[in-house]
């Protein structure tokens, strides 16, 4: 079956695109090669003058490469001669005898806006799905037809690099300013507004225009690039510490590109590219890709259930949780009503909220009055009158048990037959709470983390009575906000909180053992968290942290418990961040670490980096290994995104299981043996860890 | 008989005085806040409304048919349609009455009316002079001749025009509604001690039940800083241990000469927004519905634009004729305070014969007005008058202090720049 189909018509040819039996074009090596089989009859074909490059799919023109070809890509040389065809084959389109031009309307990346770099001209749509970019650093790879060169010549070096190493894909309107395309046009005018174009293209005077549009290199771009490199290498290294290659490649290919003849600059393109599609880091980030696209669309309950429409929402308790909640229903245009104690508890509740949103402004994201109107949306109450509407309600109250439970009576009392009450409980379990409850199936975990706006994850917990409509419901309500969701087996601290406390308190222990706070967090965030587990107790709050933890304690018995310094920390009032002292001392943006708390360390012994690295993530490999025997979650590849969006563990290490693999599971197993002599029993290995150490498994098969 | 209307519930935010703590919500956000609310309360479907109705006078130029950008952002589906109504200070009153007669000929069975003023947000304009020196201006191409225009300019360019003073002025006797009150002092020989008392009463009332928790029955309260964390809960209007002392010390604000009305025995400039919802009394039975009250029967009438003040003379004569009833069936009267002098006017006016026969086409007096039952919670004075809003806030004022009191009939009354005067008899039960 052919993916192309070529019309000529008044010596207009169109190379039609349309991939048979998918939603979405992309260019395969198969696909390329059938483009070169066209591109080379075209070339001798007398009767045209332009050649169109469209596409029949609905709101993609092409979607990019096809990634599953470069996942597979093992060794450097193939991979090298694969893309060096590829480049080949989009360099025919420019040596063709007349004007070629992409139309492009929807979604328009990787290979795909290469080629349409190879065309002459570029003329784009305003259609929403409109999407330009190069963002292949997100796959740990760089463009590799031409795209770096090609777009460095087009927009200049500065804002080529912004948009290859930031991997931005831009609507139409936007790349026509960056001068990405000659011209960007409403989806509804494109007949004639590509008819008047093409006639522009034929009409010397009227080229020579649109040329006269086009880019024109600055005095930094002639006589300084190398400061555009200092820069976005020094923003690279801030964003990444160096641990993501696929950038700095990109940086380093423009550097020695800069003044080299395109056919030299094109080879050592594909040299770059195919050292780094080679490495751990893009095979990782290709499978989290993978990883990503298949939870999107995991529906977590059987067919045929659907969501039930969610348009008014309910927020009992407008604490930090609860004002995150209320921002981010609003911001989704849902209509919400906060219900807390006292109105000063309410106004108070609006700051956060009110900030949150000026930040999306100041992102220019959405515009003051659009945010006026979503605010506008915002009800609040001291009692629970108007939640009779509400198609879900949100609880966000303290953790008890007792006060939850009486929200729930309540709640049952006020709101309509099918209306869902969701808990966002961080650790309580669900099934308990739903006791006493008239109707329980409707009762569900939906555990946001803090600050909601920003971390990408929600925990939806389903009870032993948790219908599956109310699960359905959740988790579409979560997808429409942006997040990402992973629905999780009811145990105490649910999944991440579960294996992420593991690993906080064992870094207070070698805090207590004698370990420096600033060199732990040090070594942490060197091994690529954002955040050191000082750091990240301070901003969280000790107190809330501790609370957590003897949930756990309560839960999983010995090998939780918690560490008895944190209860003398808790004692000494230091609280974290929100009291300005905890670990460290805040003062404005400056943060110092709290003698007060390396006073009350029995002694101070220095640690390896490895030793605290290895201590540090075996105590959570090894509690991750027991959720998924538990199956708390469904497979290894979800748990490992789950602590990505939720703890932000790595991703260039593919997720913390990911990593448990390559480690290798005997050497996880030799390891956790060895600390269990040294440290007792917390680190017994985990059965599915000495199953899998004795039948030479790993966490991802295959 | 007509069928009554029953008005299911009604709210209304605080009143803040102008420039003050509500100045920087515009009209159309104040009034959406508590439309929004008052539907939640209520807690029909907001799809199954007919229409939503708003009194607004300053009509803000940046939100045309102001009543429908409240109910979009308020909630309302976009099929719901909605507009705006002006009858001066009655504005928020004829969005009830025009709802009435809409209810009652069948042309849709349940309405949000309403009424809001953003007296904070009247804007202040150029004059015609400077309106002309712009559009020479826009007109002159060269930069010599933008000069040229510019040269023109003098200090009197600047004077502005108050859109509130504007607004406050009748057209047609260019008279100030100070100076009609002042006339209506004249006429009836009231003076400077007996207009600040009554402005003194109205303020101790309005504590009083501020104390009391009345006003909080009727108020929905409102984020007016979300980026400080600020709420506004109470009026902030009522001035506590108001004293004659202080009162007595204010210079006359309309007749500086030998005038006796003052901003203390005026009413005050305030911005707010109130709002109702309303059916038919069978509907609202048909849906199980308890209504807060109902509202009986409503008659505007005219007069001399420049003794305005006493519309409620002229309109309460109509009200009292289309209904059969007295002055003494009604157990609670809410009489707008637009000014101290106007009120007593009215007090006067009700009680003379004399006046009944010259003016109000009747051989006997409109019945006394009794003082115990009248403004029982303060008013205008102490409250404040956000015009387009006085309206709606009078009828629920009534019918949730009828309720408190256990009584059944109630007056709404208020006096409308322009020369024209509201009446409402109101029902509970």
């Amino acid at each position: 079956m052919s993916a192309f189909n070529l019309h000529v018509d008044n010596e207009i040819a169109t190379l039609m695109f349309d991939m048979p039996d998918s939603n979405v074009n992309l260019l395969s090596i198969s696909v390329m090669q059938e483009l070169e089989s066209h591109l080379d009859k075209l070339k001798s074909q007398k009767d045209i003058d332009v050649l169109l490059f469209r596409s029949a799919k609905e709101g993609i023109f092409i979607a990019g490469a096809d990634i599953s070809e470069i996942q597979s890509l093992n060794n450097e040389q193939e991979a090298h001669d694969i893309v060096k065809q590829g480049q080949m084959i989009l360099s025919k389109i420019r040596a063709l005898p007349f004007y070629t031009i992409a139309v492009i309307d929807g979604a328009c990346l990787g290979g795909g806006f290469e080629l349409a770099l190879s065309c002459n001209y570029r003329i784009s749509t305003q259609n929403p799905k409109t999407k330009i970019g190069l963002p292949e650093v997100n796959l740990g790879v760089l463009p590799g037809f031409g795209g770096t060169q090609n777009l460095k010549h087009l927009i200049g070096k500065q804002k080529a690099l912004e948009l290859i190493l930031g991997a931005k894909m831009i609507n139409g309107l936007k790349a026509e300013k960056l001068k990405m395309v000659d011209a960007c046009v409403p989806v509804g005018y494109l007949d004639f507004k590509l008819d008047s174009f093409i006639q522009a293209v034929l009409d010397d005077k009227e080229r020579a225009k649109i040329d006269a549009r086009r880019y024109k290199k600055n005095l930094l771009e002639r006589f300084a690039p190398d400061l555009i490199y200092h820069f976005a290498l020094k923003e690279v290294m801030k964003k990444t510490k160096g641990n993501y290659p696929a950038p700095l490649e990109v940086i380093e290919l423009f550097k020695k590109t800069d003044k080299l003849p395109m056919n030299e600059a094109l080879s050592l393109e594909v040299y770059a590219f195919a050292r780094l599609s080679v490495t751990e880091v893009s095979k990782n980030l290709i499978s989290l890709f993978y990883a990503s696209e298949k939870l999107k669309h995991d529906k977590f309950v059987k067919d045929g259930i659907a969501p039930q429409y969610i348009e008014n929402v309910g927020v009992i308790g407008g604490g930090v949780m609860g004002g995150g909640i209320v921002w981010l229903f609003s911001k989704i245009d849902k209509f919400v009503r906060l219900k807390d104690l006292n109105y000063d508890a309410i106004a108070a509740s609006f700051k956060p909220i009110s900030k949150a949103y000026s930040e999306v402004v100041k992102r220019k994201r959405l515009t003051k009055r659009e945010v006026e109107l979503k605010m506008g949306h915002i009800s609040y109450t001291t009692d629970y009158k108007g939640f009779h509407n509400a198609d879900i309600v949100v609880e966000a109250v303290i953790e008890n048990t007792e006060i939850k439970q009486s929200v729930y009576k309540d709640l049952e009392d006020v709101v309509k037959e099918d209306c869902v009450i969701a808990s966002n409980t961080s650790s309580l379990s669900i099934s308990m709470l739903s006791e006493g409850m008239e109707k329980p199936e409707r009762f569900i975990g939906m555990h946001f983390f803090n600050p909601v706006a920003r971390m990408p994850l929600v925990e939806v917990i389903a009870g032993d009575k948790t219908s599956d409509e109310t699960i359905a419901t959740v988790i579409k309500l979560a997808r429409d906000s942006g997040k990402t969701v992973i629905l999780v087996g009811d145990c105490a601290g649910f999944l991440v909180n579960r294996i992420l406390l593991t690993y906080i308190n064992e870094c207070v222990r070698m805090f207590r053992e004698g370990a420096s706070i600033v060199y732990i967090d040090e070594t942490i965030e060197e091994f690529g968290m954002p955040m050191g587990p000082f750091t990240l107790a301070d901003e969280v709050g000790l107190d809330v942290g501790y609370k957590v933890s003897q949930v756990l304690e309560e839960a999983y018995g010995k090998r939780m418990t918690v560490s008895p310094i944190l209860k003398e920390i808790i004692e000494m009032k230091l609280l974290g961040k929100k009291g300005k002292k905890g670990f460290y001392v805040y003062n404005g943006k400056e943060k110092h670490i709290n003698k007060e708390i390396v006073s009350i360390q029995p002694r101070s012994r220095p640690y390896s980096k490895p030793e605290i690295i290895d201590r540090a993530m075996l105590i959570m490999i090894n509690e991750a290994a027991r959720v998924l025997d538990e199956k708390i979650i469904k497979d290894a590849s979800q748990l490992d995104m789950a602590m990505i969006m939720g703890t932000g563990f790595p991703p260039f290490r593919g997720g913390l299981l990911k990593y448990a693999d390559s480690l290798g599971i005997e050497k996880v197993h030799m390891l956790l043996v060895q600390l269990e002599e040294k440290y007792g029993e917390r680190f017994e290995p985990a059965r599915l860890i000495v199953e899998m150490a004795d039948n030479k498994e790993t966490f991802y098969k295959g | 008989m007509r069928e009554r209307i029953a008005v299911i519930d009604g709210l209304r935010t605080p009143m803040a005085k102008a420039s003050g703590k509500l100045k920087n919500m515009q009209a159309e956000s104040l009034c959406a806040h508590v439309v929004s609310e008052v539907a939640l309360r209520v807690g029909l479907d907001f799809d199954s409304y007919d229409e939503v109705i708003i009194g607004n006078v300053a009509q803000p130029a940046h939100a045309a048919n102001i009543a429908r950008v409240i109910a979009l952002k308020a909630g309302f589906g976009e099929h719901v349609p909605a507009y705006t109504v002006h009858r001066n200070c009655a504005s928020g009153m004829e969005s009830i009455t025009t709802a009435t007669d809409k209810i009652l000929s069948g042309r849709g069975e349940i309405y949000m009316a309403g009424g809001v003023e953003s007296m904070s947000n009247i804007p202040i304009f150029f004059n015609k002079k400077m309106s002309a020196l712009f559009e020479g201006l826009f007109r002159s191409k060269s930069f010599i001749e933008k000069i040229k225009t510019l040269s023109h300019f003098t200090p009197s360019h600047l004077i502005p025009v108050v859109g509130l003073m504007q607004g406050l002025t009748d057209p047609l006797t260019g008279l100030n509604m100070g100076n009609t009150a002042e006339i209506l002092a004249q006429d009836f020989g009231i003076s400077r001690r007996e207009q600040d008392e009554f402005a003194l009463a109205s303020h101790s009332k309005a504590e009083r039940a501020q104390k009391d928790g009345i006003f909080a029955h009727e108020i929905a309260p409102i984020i007016r800083n979300a980026q400080r964390g600020e709420i506004m809960v109470d009026d902030d209007g009522i001035r506590h241990g108001q004293n004659m002392e202080s009162l007595t010390k204010l210079r006359p604000f309309f007749d500086k000469r030998n005038g006796t009305v003052t901003a203390g025995n005026s009413s005050q400039i305030s911005d707010a927004a109130a709002a109702v919802v309303l059916m038919s009394e069978s509907k609202a039975k048909e849906m199980g519905l308890t209504p807060l009250g109902y509202v009986k029967e409503y008659a505007y009438a005219g007069l001399d634009p420049s003794r305005m003040g006493l519309g409620p003379a002229y309109s309460t004569a109509k009200i009292l004729e289309m209904t059969g009833m007295k002055m003494s069936d009604i157990e609670l009267i809410e009489l707008n305070e637009a000014f101290a002098a106007q009120v007593i006017a009215n007090l006067a006016a009700f009680e003379s014969k004399k006046y009944a026969q010259t003016h109000l086409n009747r051989t006997e007096a409109l019945g006394s007005i009794d003082t115990n039952i009248l403004n029982v919670n303060g008013g205008g004075i102490a409250l404040g008058h956000p015009v387009g809003m006085t309206g709606t806030r009078l009828v629920i004022h009534t019918l949730k202090e009828l309720r408190r009191r256990n009584k059944n009939v109630g007056l709404a009354t208020l006096c409308i720049g322009g020369g024209q005067g509201a009446s409402l008899i109101l029902e509970v039960e």
